[in-house]
């Protein structure tokens, strides 16, 4: 009978809505809100906090990628970060865009990263203090990333093609809907222009949501390598690459296996169905 | 209607003539065109506050209801219509708790701008002003959502003056 892990392999990872409270105005943290909402931030956040907008402040306007590393640099030394600082990153639609964030600043490798458990949805459900006040701190000079780590945490159009047709693990996270090519795009959401629905051929579907409770804070470990270890065949060691439709459901994936699972070769590939279902030459799969 | 004309757009394609909207909706957009952009932000925000103060109110009857949920937005949006006697159209809206700021912000700009203008002038009002108070940074990175409420309003007088035709006939 397997055995499972009862506790996260990196709980410093996460923090709870009791702790922060507490600590908000602690040396040598920064608290970072990311949202799918883009007005969210004016409306109100945790007080201390600053805004990070996953497009408009971590993608390049003209190539579709992350900005340069002196943008990242400026970024951080803007809201008052530096390379020791421990960002605690939080935000809408549990944490979506939160782990996205996180994900970006490991691929210029910011290492003290932190998820607050439940994100703002939990945050607010619970009453804790709410701000309009946008915090001002003194500029750093952060350095300038000498690397970026694509090659550890991201998988580009040809690696995962190459994952593929070696049926290494492949994660498709998004709504069975989508994975089965009946929708191109998340219910609810608008759609993004895809032309093709279905899914990377091989990949498994485990949707984002399945890692969360209601309170969108995450499951507990055991639950987690149940369905992670067991029910989508990924194992220490072995390279995995989980996709969604832009890179954010899946960067939720992606904390949960690098972090809450241990895995430590699990790439996000950001790419994800607006690349493939839109490439020339790319196989699709379909499923009923 | 508000009047003055020769505004270009950044791609220095001409917009209409303020005069292509109605007087209140030209006066919100003058405001919102006339902010850096951090107050056009907190005026954004300042206008969803507001949104709620646009849901029907008590004893308040309506011609026509349009209450959906659609794929295009995070929750259930509706629209109510009532016109007066003097053909004037006055509009009220409910938005689900999802519903995203932005969206809540266009529901209180949009009811407000367009109080007192008949259902054929709302039909006819060209859609470019939205870019215009949600400022250029914001439609890049949200150009799939901006126009929801104001296809809603649209598509609710669209059915009144539809139905309004269709009885004139029989």
């Amino acid at each position: 009978m397997a055995t499972y892990p009862t506790q996260y392999a990196h709980p410093e990872a996460l923090v709870e809505t009791d702790w922060l409270e507490k600590h908000l105005k602690d040396e040598g943290i920064r608290i970072v809100e990311s949202n799918e909402d883009i007005l969210l931030y004016d409306t109100g956040h945790l007080p201390g906090a600053v805004h990070i907008d996953w497009r408009a402040d971590l993608q390049d306007s003209i190539i579709r990628d992350y900005i340069a590393p002196e943008k990242f640099a400026r970024l951080c030394g803007r809201h008052g970060i530096t390379p020791d600082t421990t960002c605690i990153f939080y935000g809408d639609k549990a944490n979506w865009w939160a782990c996205y964030a996180l994900w970006a600043f490991r691929l210029f490798g910011h290492e003290n990263v932190k998820i607050l458990n439940g994100g703002r949805d939990k945050w607010k459900a619970e009453q804790r203090p709410m701000t309009r006040e946008v915090p001002k701190y003194p500029a750093t000079n952060y350095p300038v990333p000498k690397k970026r780590f694509d090659k550890e945490i991201r998988a580009f159009f040809d690696e995962a093609l190459t994952h593929s047709k070696s049926s290494k693990p492949l994660i498709d996270v998004r709504s069975p809907g989508e994975y089965k090519g009946e929708i191109t795009h998340m219910p609810e959401y608008p759609q993004e222009g895809v032309l093709r629905g279905g899914h990377i051929p091989g990949a498994k579907s485990m949707p984002w949501k399945t890692a969360t409770n209601d309170d969108a804070t995450f499951k507990p470990a055991d639950e987690l390598a149940k369905i992670y270890l067991d029910q989508c065949g990924v194992k220490p060691g072995t390279d995995t690459i989980v996709y969604c439709r832009i890179g954010e459901r899946s960067s939720h994936t992606w904390f949960v296996l690098t972090y809450l699972l241990g895995l430590d070769k699990v790439r996000n590939y950001d790419g994800s169905w607006t690349e493939w279902g839109n490439k020339v030459g790319a196989p699709i799969e379909k499923s009923v | 209607m508000s009047r003055s004309c020769g505004k270009l757009d950044e791609a220095g394609v001409a917009l209409p003539p303020d005069g292509a909207y109605p007087a209140k909706l030209g006066n919100i957009i003058n405001l919102f065109e006339s902010l850096p952009e951090d107050e056009r932000r907190e005026t954004l925000v300042s206008y969803a506050d507001n949104a709620k103060n646009q849901e029907p109110r008590a004893r308040e009857k309506f011609d026509l209801a349009d209450v959906r949920k659609d794929e295009e937005c995070m929750d259930t949006v509706g629209v109510y219509l009532h016109v007066d006697k003097n053909g004037k159209a006055h509009i009220r809206m409910t938005l689900g708790p999802e519903v995203q700021t932005l969206t809540r912000s266009m529901t209180a700009i949009l009811c407000k701008g367009l109080e007192g203008s008949t259902p054929q002038e709302i039909l006819d009002l060209p859609s470019d002003f939205v870019t215009r108070i949600v400022g250029a940074e914001l439609v890049r990175v949200r150009s799939q959502t901006i126009y929801y409420v104001l296809t809603r309003i649209k598509s609710i007088c669209k059915v009144y003056l539809d139905r309004q035709r269709m009885a004139q006939v029989a």
